[in-house]
């Protein structure tokens, strides 16, 4: 039920499905890092995490991205995909300074940097080999 | 970080690359075609047991240690995956696309070692 690429379905594009899923994976960490600090050290594997509200949330996040992952594999290489959801490195910290008050250093502005930067080169032979299609 | 937290991290992320693999087959549109159909849910199920694997060991991960210090494990990942993504499936990435993962590679080593 692949849809064929149109401008009206830009949605449907394994980039943009690619980006959404980037999002939807940023905001699930978050939130699992929210419920495990909620629930504190202790336990195995992360299970006593479930007693929190914010874990179940991130699972719910998660499993969302899960599905948009499966669509994204469908038509994009896997070192190609998995290169460009990098873009959540870029997202984490951000989002764990703006919503968990985590510092960004110069260096971790250096890495983001570098990861913009192979996601830019990277996303290039892709446009291109697409064109062809 | 103890050499049981990284031996673990690195552990989470060989179940993620092989999750990541077995999808990879399973959505490939050559499985749903000549009765390969069994062999992609198959396959699609495996890859779901090692994401739980890897999932659960990841929280429980995260829940020991700052993020910020887990994290960095992951910057393996993108490396693994297109050398793994060529062995076993056959990708063919032009070089750019390896200079790009190298970059990516280094920026989340960075990223996570901050």
């Amino acid at each position: 039920m692949t849809p064929r690429p149109s401008r009206a379905a830009w949605f449907f594009n394994a980039y943009t499905q690619l980006a959404i899923g980037a999002l939807l994976v940023t905001a699930s960490e978050l939130l699992l890092k929210k419920g495990a600090t909620a629930v504190g050290p202790g336990g195995a594997f992360g299970v006593a995490t479930l007693a929190s509200g914010w874990t179940w949330l991130g699972i719910v996040l998660y499993v969302i991205s899960f599905f948009n992952w499966l669509y994204v594999l469908r038509v994009m290489p896997l070192g190609v995909a998995f290169g460009l959801i990098s873009a959540v490195h870029v997202l984490v910290p951000i989002g764990a300074a703006l919503f968990l008050h985590e510092e960004i250093s110069a260096r971790r502005w250096i890495g983001i940097a570098l990861i913009l930067a192979g996601i830019i080169v990277l996303s290039r032979p892709v446009a291109r080999a697409e064109e062809k299609l | 970080m103890t050499a049981l937290a990284i031996a673990l991290c690195i552990l989470c992320q060989v179940f993620l690359v092989v999750g990541q693999v077995l999808l990879k087959h399973a959505m490939a549109p050559a499985t749903e075609s000549a009765g390969l159909r069994a062999i992609g849910v198959r396959n699609l199920l495996l890859g779901i047991a090692c994401l739980t694997a890897w999932f659960f060991l990841w929280v429980g991960l995260l829940q020991q240690w700052e993020l910020s210090q887990i994290f960095p494990f992951e910057g393996l990942n993108p490396a693994l995956l297109v050398i793994a993504a060529w062995l076993f499936l056959g990708e063919r990435l032009p070089p750019s696309a390896w200079v790009a993962i190298a970059l990516i590679t280094v920026g989340v080593v960075l990223v996570s070692s901050s």
